[in-house]
């Protein structure tokens, strides 16, 4: 690696050390209470999974060029250079983290790896050694924010193919639109996924509460998060919220997307609309009578897996709860309790990288496999897409025999006209 | 001999001190200016009491007692001794009538929570060369726990040396007179506490406790300061 190359990668580094990131980077005292909580760790027992190894190996780098240590005493927190094989360990370091914050949970100081991991993307991206199909998934969202004229007419045809679909899930009356589009006035915008099975359930649930709503042109995946680049992440996420603005919609909901919910949550605080999940949004509607529940459409023992971005760092646990407990009568809860989850185990863009991560997402999420067969159930229900696609391939992979569903079509389904 | 102990025992105490309080001052005033985290860093279910919970986290380590429970006991006692031992130095200045609730001799323990000190560090210690937390030291993890061991044992056991003279030799009123001459920057040490047949034992204490003093802004013992904060982040 040249020194210029070196230098802007520095800068990058250097860009990201506010205040709680310094804290992170000057405080771990290595005690290994975090060892037990890395569900890779948990599950291949190698010391490099543990949450601690990660942070020391972007922390060794801010030892080298960010403390005076570094160079008067290097060898005493073992400093390292940024060079090819730093990287090399930082990929292998950020791309196995998921971001799941369970450590955050043991840490006695709670330090955040997913924010540390997120030194170790940013470089990686400065080095051109990211993941490139996260970044081409991030540049085209991008660029479907930019030319909304280009794409508007045919995403509109298309989603109107699908009324037909959403009629059958709950009958309107006639002249009314199942799938409102560019509603100015509306109360409440729907940001859904790019996929009829994320648009039509919803859609149903919506009219059948009577919901005054509208559809997003946007999908609500941020593969800029995923990617760990934070600019990206803006430039996505400011298509949801200008189109939020355009609309002048007093609610922003998230569809089955957790780390769309997440950066919507947090990075959207101060706009003039309240941002909600899904599944709170569902739990509303049935808490105030707006819709109806038919518990007889669920058989079986049913399970719920929490999110990680939606219940532990989102604060969504209790709303899905309530959800099930008007679908079923005998919903199990997994052990440990919600907030020490087991991750899935695809969050962090793993499940976005398809078949080459699929050996090491089911090796390391073992422990959640375990965690679903011990509940003894035959649904295990999640409201995040990427825990779907990542539960569904631990089904077939440790032959679980449960059937993966999304929360919001079991509404859908169980809806009483 | 009495050259290197004027060194150990006035300049260098002064330079540690120095190294120190400006050092971590320095430190902190960068890092607490570094602009604020934009989002929220809170995990959850949300608790109410975000301060409380925030000091609770930061004093009794509940996330050790629930994952490590022995550790969680080496830890609040390692903790615990530390702030007697650092009562039982500013007692050495002077009487305060608040550290006199419970009536104590000075120095407080009479060596026996160094003893504890330097059990719960051992522990720590040994912990550290058994795998994972192996892997996961790095040397200033050990230089830290060595030199907080060298410390604690010489000054602890000092009480015990002063047995040999019928606790006639270096007595409290000593160690007043040497700490308030450095207070008040007539640095001479005194007569009795340079002919003291264990005046090496403080000597050595204070060499290593200047060592640490020197270190200390620059080490991970940092999270003494930084600990409450992170925490908070972390309740919301």
């Amino acid at each position: 690696m040249d020194q210029n190359t070196r230098n802007d990668l520095l800068q990058l580094f250097r860009e990201k050390l506010n205040s709680a990131m310094t804290y992170y980077l000057e405080t771990c005292t290595r005690c290994g209470i975090c060892t037990e909580a890395c569900h890779v760790y948990a599950s291949m027992g190698q010391v490099k999974h543990i949450s601690a190894y990660r942070h020391e190996i972007v922390r060794r780098i801010y030892k080298k060029y960010f403390k005076a240590r570094g160079k008067v005493w290097p060898s005493v927190g073992e400093a390292k250079e940024l060079n090819e094989t730093a990287l090399e360990e930082l990929y292998e370091s950020a791309y196995s983290c998921t971001g799941c914050r369970r450590c955050m949970v043991y840490c006695p100081f709670g330090i955040d790896t997913q924010m540390i991991m997120s030194i170790a993307k940013l470089l990686l991206i400065g080095a051109h050694s990211e993941p490139e199909i996260l970044t081409l998934l991030a540049d085209t969202s991008i660029e479907k924010g930019k030319s909304l004229d280009l794409f508007k007419e045919s995403f509109m045809e298309g989603v109107k193919k699908l009324e037909k679909d959403v009629v059958k899930k709950w009958k309107m009356e006639a002249g009314e639109t199942a799938i409102p589009m560019d509603v100015v006035g509306a109360d409440l915008l729907f940001v859904a996924l790019a996929g009829a099975h994320s648009i039509i359930p919803t859609a149903a649930v919506f009219n059948a509460a009577g919901e005054h709503w509208t559809l997003s042109f946007f999908e609500a995946v941020n593969f800029g998060a995923f990617v760990g680049d934070p600019t990206r992440t803006q430039l996505i996420l400011d298509r949801i919220l200008n189109e939020a603005k355009r609309l002048k919609v007093k609610e922003v909901c998230i569809c089955e997307c957790g780390t769309a919910f997440r950066v919507m949550k947090q990075l959207a605080a101060d706009q003039p609309f309240k941002v909600s999940s899904i599944t709170e949004v569902h739990a509303r509607y049935i808490k105030s009578g707006r819709i109806k529940l038919d518990p007889s459409k669920l058989n079986g023992p049913v399970t719920y897996h929490d999110p990680c971005q939606i219940a532990r760092n989102g604060g969504v646990f209790d709303e899905p709860r309530y959800i099930l407990k008007h679908l079923t009568n005998d919903f199990r809860e997994m052990s440990p309790e919600p907030k020490y989850n087991w991750c899935c185990g695809g969050g962090g863009g793993l499940v976005a990288l398809g078949e080459d991560t699929l050996d090491f997402r089911m090796k390391s999420a073992r422990v959640k496999a375990d965690q679903i067969k011990t509940t003894g159930v035959t649904t295990l229900v999640t409201a995040c897409e990427n825990c779907h696609t990542q539960l569904n391939n631990l089904n077939d992979h440790y032959q679980l025999g449960v059937n993966v569903k999304f929360l919001t079509s079991m509404v859908a389904d169980a809806l009483m006209q | 001999m009495d050259a290197l102990y004027n060194f150990v025992l006035i300049y260098m105490v002064y330079f540690s001190v120095a190294v120190f309080l400006v050092g971590t001052t320095l430190r902190l005033v960068k890092i607490f200016r570094k602009p604020k985290q934009a989002t929220s860093l809170q995990i959850y279910p949300e608790k109410r009491a975000k301060w409380l919970g925030a000091i609770y986290d930061t004093f009794l380590f509940p996330s050790a007692r629930k994952h490590k429970p022995v550790l969680w006991v080496f830890l609040i006692v390692f903790h615990a001794c530390l702030l007697l031992l650092i009562i039982g130095h500013l007692e050495l200045f002077e009487e305060f009538k608040i550290f006199q609730l419970i009536p104590h001799e000075v120095f407080l323990g009479n060596g026996f929570l160094g003893l504890i000190f330097c059990v719960t560090l051992l522990y720590f210690l040994f912990r550290r060369l058994l795998s994972p937390v192996r892997e996961l030291s790095v040397p200033e993890d050990y230089y830290i726990l060595i030199l907080l061991f060298l410390i604690a044992i010489f000054g602890s056991q000092m009480d015990w040396a002063r047995s040999w003279y019928g606790y006639e030799e270096m007595v409290v009123g000593d160690y007043r007179t040497y700490l308030l001459n450095l207070l008040t920057l007539k640095p001479e040490v005194p007569y009795n506490v340079l002919i003291a047949g264990h005046s090496f034992m403080l000597v050595v204490h204070v060499f290593f406790a200047n060592l640490f003093l020197i270190f200390f802004p620059f080490s991970q013992s940092m999270h003494s300061f930084l600990s409450l904060p992170m925490n908070k982040l972390r309740r919301g």
